[in-house]
Formats: structure tokens, sequence, C-alpha cells
């Protein structure tokens, strides 16, 4: 029973439910506390210890409705029923099924005219002896869930819980028919074809329905199991790619990416707003405390300090070659609020502005295209760099840190390294991002080399997974 | 360990049942998680909006089951000596004052410092022994003989550091003092954290606990509550007023009226002799549902069609 539990849980996370070992096994302990009987109450109780937000319980209902509705049934039975139903059938009651052939024969036989299935398995026994399995049986007996069963059973089999790819639902399918044992039916319909008989129809409609069963199964399945773990590859492989590579239609799933690192980094780097020094004693407050004590210190008091909030100037190139990249900087940083609450953010390329106005009105998506459209054109790193002086110079203060992304290639103009050096000599770190590779800092008009002198830290940064590492750092050095 | 065995609490049907009784009307969902939190001994995390009962049902539960409800409201800066325990230093200070007379007897004949200490380490902890320790709410609720209902409210308010000294009380139900050692619960009691989603709940703290999400009521129970709580409402204005909120909810507003706010609304519209919801009486009594006075503006203009709807 567990085994079901199991994959349901394997199923939720490939579609990004964190769920630990210990909550697996509440669930389990949730399960035989309230039975599989109770659809509900089911649904309800593991809900409460497998999906730990409200948009973890939707995934978590959808994922539920989607696997329980062709397994409960199934689960409901006593497991023990179902062992004696499957392995009983190939020889339990051969009379009466010898009996029912017999009446179906003479049924036919009364109808007078073309022999069916039945009738062509009692004059031939090589036939009979080929159809003679509990899968005929349950075909011709209807019996759908015997059938759910034993398709389930044969494509855990054979390994269908690994399905990847779309390419290899038909080769599953095959795959699942021949631990079936559908060879058999198979090769009756040949000897039936070749011998002419009339009773190849019904058999036909048999295997093609045996067949569709087996392809609904493989189908949902694909469904539960790959398509998430399909999502997970996906995001690996945007989180790694050229952010200018990233085509439009992904830019929904790269959105919920970087929100999604996002929240992962303000939860590492929660921010603290007072730190106690421990063993340097506040003596001012202790005393004041022993004072009711009669003077004795009883309390002890340490001296904290409170933390400045750190300011995070964001220069952004909205020029055509780095805009994208600037775009997901920015979704990246205000996707931070939580933890860095005073961004202000610039765009330039040929001239700077201050867009954070745009950022307070509108949703980041929206902002990130209105700053695009505002402030692109030829880059000049020099004008940009004087603009920025006038509007942020005088704020920059020993708990700001100052994050340029561009790629330095200032058309041959004056580089303005004055103004950088004020900046590098005011604010807590300077970093710039470029997202050109290394190898090619300093190559035709790049000044890279020239500002490199005036950045703590200076990255490459091409791809989220690289973002993601310089935010983390830029994170820890606040704390 | 075995006074959770409580036969209100026997099955999510008498749950349901015995918490009506109580005038909390509530969906199965969180009967169930009250079942399985006194079946399994966790805690349930709550959450959802502001208003839709969470602190009420750590308060049923306790008025169903008969046992005192001990609760800790969290804020930023709470810390153990205010959550868990502290010494009671006016006593102890107290004591020594008194018994200084004492004190000197015993240490007569005593020769030297040394051996004043040497027969002072014989009356060891005195000072430092359950006497003199003052319980906090949570360490009230291991004490507590019978059992309690521990309500830690709002626990999002709290600090991280909080977060990780609810994590040992949470999974073992014990606590650590270091001068006296561990205190075990006698009894477990029956655990509520409630949070407003105003940040992310670490995932050590989730792990531990059942996640309730309590959402906005649907319009069937909604009206379920209003005749549990203000029974004397008649049938058309309740159906009215209840439909007329919901459509509130649907508008773009700062603070959205919870139930709380249906009830007090209701209330008031009681008093105000009511019969029918009409545009007039809906203006003058906005501010009991709508706390902004943005909310308020951005509002009126909808009153009609929010009152045509069905």
């Amino acid at each position: 029973m567990p085994s079901r539990l199991v994959s349901f849980i394997n199923v939720l996370r490939s579609h990004d439910l964190r769920i630990s070992p210990a909550e697996s096994l509440d669930a389990v302990n949730v399960v035989t506390r309230l039975g599989y009987a109770d659809r509900e109450s089911l649904r309800a109780g593991l809900s409460l210890c497998l999906a730990k937000s409200a948009e973890d319980k939707a995934v978590f209902t959808r994922c539920f409705d989607q696997f329980f509705s062709y397994q409960l049934p199934e689960a409901r039975t006593d497991e023990t029923a179902v062992g004696d139903q499957a392995d009983s059938l190939p020889g339990v009651d051969p009379q009466a099924l010898a009996e029912a052939d017999k009446a179906l024969a003479e049924a036919s036989g009364e109808g007078g005219g073309s022999l069916d299935l039945a009738g062509e398995m009692a004059a031939d026994p090589s036939l009979a002896s080929q159809l003679d399995t509990p899968l005929m049986d349950m075909l011709q007996s209807d019996d759908r869930n015997g059938l759910s069963l034993a398709i389930a059973r044969a494509g855990d089999a054979v390994g269908l819980p690994d399905i990847e790819m779309f390419t290899q639902k038909g080769q599953f399918t095959r795959r699942i028919l021949d631990e079936l044992g559908e060879s058999h039916i198979r090769s009756a319909v040949v000897e039936l074809e070749n011998r002419g008989s009339g009773a190849l129809g019904e058999l036909q409609r048999y295997r093609d329905r045996l067949r569709e069963l087996v392809r609904d199964h493989v189908e949902r399945e694909y469904l539960l199991h790959a398509q998430g773990r399909n999502a997970q590859f996906m995001d690996d492989v945007l989180a790694r790619a050229r952010l200018n590579n990233i085509e439009h239609h992904y830019s929904q799933r790269v959105q919920a990416l970087v929100r999604r690192m996002a929240k992962k980094l303000a939860a590492r780097h929660a921010r603290k707003r007072r730190v106690t020094k421990r063993g340097q004693l506040n003596m001012g407050k202790t005393l004041r405390r022993g004072v009711p004590n009669d003077g004795v210190l009883f309390e002890l008091h340490w001296k904290s300090v409170r933390r400045d909030k750190p300011q995070i100037l964001a220069v952004c190139d909205v020029s055509g070659s780095v805009a994208a990249y600037a775009k997901f900087l920015l979704m990246f940083l205000y996707n931070l609020y939580d933890v860095l609450p005073r961004v202000r953010s610039f765009a330039f390329s040929s001239h700077l502005g201050e867009v954070s106005d745009l950022f307070d009105q509108h949703s980041i998506e929206k902002a990130v295209e209105l700053v695009n459209w505002q402030y692109g054109g030829a880059t000049d790193y020099g004008g940009s760099l004087v603009d920025f002086a006038k509007l942020a110079l005088d704020d920059i203060d020993s708990q700001t840190t100052v994050i340029i992304l561009g790629d330095a290639r200032n058309n041959n103009g004056d580089p303005r390294l004055d103004i950088m050096q004020s900046v590098y000599a005011r604010a807590r770190q300077v970093i710039w991002l470029n997202p050109e590779a290394r190898v090619m800092w300093g190559s035709g008009d790049s000044e890279m080399p020239r500002y490199l002198s005036c950045c703590h830290i200076a990255a490459e940064c091409s791809s989220l997974a690289h973002l993601e590492r310089i935010v983390d750092q830029l994170l820890r050095s606040h704390r | 360990m075995n006074a959770l065995d409580f036969p209100q609490l026997a099955s999510a049907d008498v749950i349901v049942e015995g918490f009506e009784s109580h005038g909390y009307i509530c969906s199965r969902e969180i009967a169930t998680a009250v079942f399985l939190a006194c079946q399994l001994r966790k805690p349930i995390l709550v959450e959802g909006p502001p208003g839709v009962g969470k602190t009420e049902l750590a308060k049923t539960t306790a008025t169903l089951l008969d046992l005192p409800l001990i609760r800790l409201q969290c804020y930023e800066g709470l810390d153990e000596a205010k959550a868990l325990y502290e010494w009671k230093y006016g006593k102890q200070l107290l004591y020594t004052q008194v018994l200084k007379e004492k004190l000197g007897d015993l240490l007569q004949g005593a020769k030297g410092l040394a051996e004043s200490v040497e027969r002072l380490h014989h009356f060891g902890d005195i000072f430092y022994s359950e006497d003199f320790l003052e319980p906090r709410p949570l360490l009230k609720a291991m004490q507590s003989a019978n059992g309690a209902v521990l309500l830690v409210d709002e626990v999002d308010k709290s600090d991280y550091e909080f977060e990780s000294l609810l994590l040992e009380l949470l999974s073992d139900y014990q606590v650590s003092i270091p001068e006296i050692g561990t205190v075990k619960a006698t009894s477990t009691p029956l655990v509520f954290l409630t949070s407003n989603n105003t940040r992310d709940i670490s995932d050590a703290l989730k792990r531990r606990c059942l996640h309730l999400y309590i959402p906005f009521p649907t319009v069937e129970l909604e009206e379920r509550i209003i005749r549990a709580r203000v029974p004397d409402v008649d049938a058309d204005l309740r159906a009215q007023l209840v439909a007329f909120v919901h459509g509130l909810r649907q508008l773009d507003l700062k603070k959205v009226p919870a139930i709380s706010e249906t009830i007090d609304w209701a209330r008031s519209l009681l008093l105000l002799h009511a019969e029918q919801l009409d545009e007039a009486l809906v203006r003058s009594t906005l501010n009991v549902l709508l706390k902004f006075q943005d909310d308020i503006e951005a509002t009126e203009p909808e009153l009609r069609s929010l009152l045509s709807a069905p």
C-alpha cells in the first residue's frame, strides 16, 4: 500500500513540492489513520502534511485528483483479494469456463452459419491453449478492474514511471503489451487470418481494446511523471543558458524561475535588525535594570548594534546588446524586496536616468519593458556616469552597494574613470557584471580593464545561474 | 502522555458537530486537521488571511475539550525570557537578604575562603531550583498536568531566533533549561501556531507541523457562520449581506473584509433594524467592513452593481 503513496509523493516532488522524508512518514501515518475509503478526508489529511503553503496546496490538489482518479478503485480493493483474483485466474474454475465455452458454442451453433471465437477455440485445441490466458479471460468478461490492475503491474514491471520523453510512449506501450502476454493474441490473430475464419473480427476487437487501454495508461503516466521531470530539466537548462538566447516564449517560465531563486536567497539571508555583541556589557542598561534589585546586577545586558538597511544602486546598460541581462538583474533585485528594501535602479545607454519610480508603479515585468523602451540607444559610458554622479553620488555611503551591469563598450568615448574612482571610494562595494566572457574583456572598444581598477568584484554574468551566485554573494556581504 | 485521547476528537465528523455546538462552523479540512493533530501529536500551523478564524479555532478547541488555553502572542524581539521561563530575580534577592543571618551561621567555623565555598556547594543550586523559576507560556503548557491548548499567535511576527527556539518544543514536547535540565511535557499539549503570511515561516518549522490553510469561506459556509454567530438576522438579509461581502472580495482592495468583519456588519445591521440592504444603508455602514478610506472610496462607485448582482 505505501508504494502507491511513495509514487504519489514522487509525483509531487516532480511538481516542485519539497517533501522531506519526515513528511513522507507523516503522510504514511495519516493514511493509516484515515484510510483510502473517504477521498475527501484523505485529500485534506495528506495536504496537511505534504503541501505547506497556499501555492503548494493548489498544486497538491491538482496532482491528487489526477493521481488518485484511477488509482483509488484499485487501492480500495483489499490487497489480498486482488492477489487472489490475479493468482486464481489461470486455473480457478476451468470447469465453469469450459461450461461457458460450451454454452457459447452451442449458442453459435444454434445461430448457424459462421463460427465465432469460442467455436474456433472449441474446434482447434492449439488455438484454445494459445488463448486460454488470464488476459483473454479478463478481456472476454470485460473485467475492467482486473485489466487496469494487470496493466498497472505490467507498467511498473517495465519501468513506466521512468518515462521521460513523449517519443518513448510507443515503446513503452509495446513493452507493456508484451509483458501482459499480448503476443498470444497476436499470433492467434495471424493464424485466424490465414485461415480466413469468421472469428477474426471478434478477436481483433479484443486486441484493439487492450491496446487502447494500454495506450491510455501510458498517456496518463506520461503526463503524471514526465511532465514534472521535464519541467525541472527545462528549468535546469534555462538557468544555464545565456540570457539573451532565451526565447521569448520561455519568458513566463524564466520569470517564475527567477522568483523561485530569489525566494530561496531571501530565505537564506533573512535580515537581522539588531545584532548583539556577546561579551561587551551595556553598562548603563545593566545598572538601570539593577536598581529594583537593590543595585545588584542580576540581569546583564549586552551591547548591540542596529543594522542599517543596505542600499543597492543598480546601474544597468539597456542598449540592445545587454538589455536582456539588465532585465533579469532588475527582476532579481526587485524580487528580493524582503531582504533588500532599498533598491534604486538607473538605466542608461546614451544618457542615464533613475527608473525606481517605474518599479513602484508597475509590475516588475511591465517596468522592465518600459525601461528598455525609454533608455535604449547607442552607449555612452562617460556621459552616463556624469548623469549618475549628478543623481546619486551624494547618496552613496558605506552601506551602499553599486552594481553596474554592462559590457563596458564605450564606442571609443571618454570612460570618465574619475567618477568611477569617487564611486569606488565612497561605496561599500562596487560590483561590475559583464555579460561578455572574460577573454573578451579589453578587446576592441571595451574599457573593461580600466574600469576593473574601480571595482571590488567584477564577474562574468551571462546566465541565471551566474546571476544567482552574484546575488547570493551580495546578500552575504550585507549580513 | 495519553492525554490526547479525547472522545470529543474521536473523528472528523464528531469534531465538526462539537465545534458547531460551540458556535464555530468549520469545513471538513479544518476538522480533519484537528483530528490528525490529536492522533499524530503534531502541532498545527494555521495560515490564512486575517480574520478567517485562526485564533478562534484554538479558542474553540480549548472550550470544547475544557482545557486551559495558554496563549503566547508573538512580536518582534520576543525572547526566551518572555516565552519560556525566567528566574525570579527579586525573590532570589529577597531570600538571600532574609537568609543572610542563616548563611552566617552556616559558614561559622569555616577556615578560609576555600572551605566556605566548599560548604556553600553543599547547598547546591537551591536558588536555581523550580521554586525560583517563573514559567512563561511555553513552559506553562509543558507543565500543565491535564494537558492544555497552546496557542502561539502570529508566529510570523517573531524573529527567526524565536522560531528555532520553538523547534525543540514542537518536535519533542520538551524544553531544556541549562540550570535544571530537560523539562518534558507531563501530557502533550495541543499546539496551534497561527501566521498571517507577513513572511515565510522557515522550512524546519513547517516540517514539524501539519499545515492548515484556511481560505475565505464559501458563500454557503459563511451563511452558516453568520447564522450561528448572529442568529437574529433573518434569512433574506443574511443571504444578501453574504453575497455582498463575497462581491467585495472580488474587488482589488487593500484589506479585504474577512469573516470577523462580516459578523460585525451583520450585528450592526441588526442594531439598525435593517430588513433589506439598500445603497444608502450600505454606504453608511461600509466603514464596518472596510478599514481604509482608499478602499471605501474605491468601493462606492461599485455599490450599485454589487447590490444588484444576484
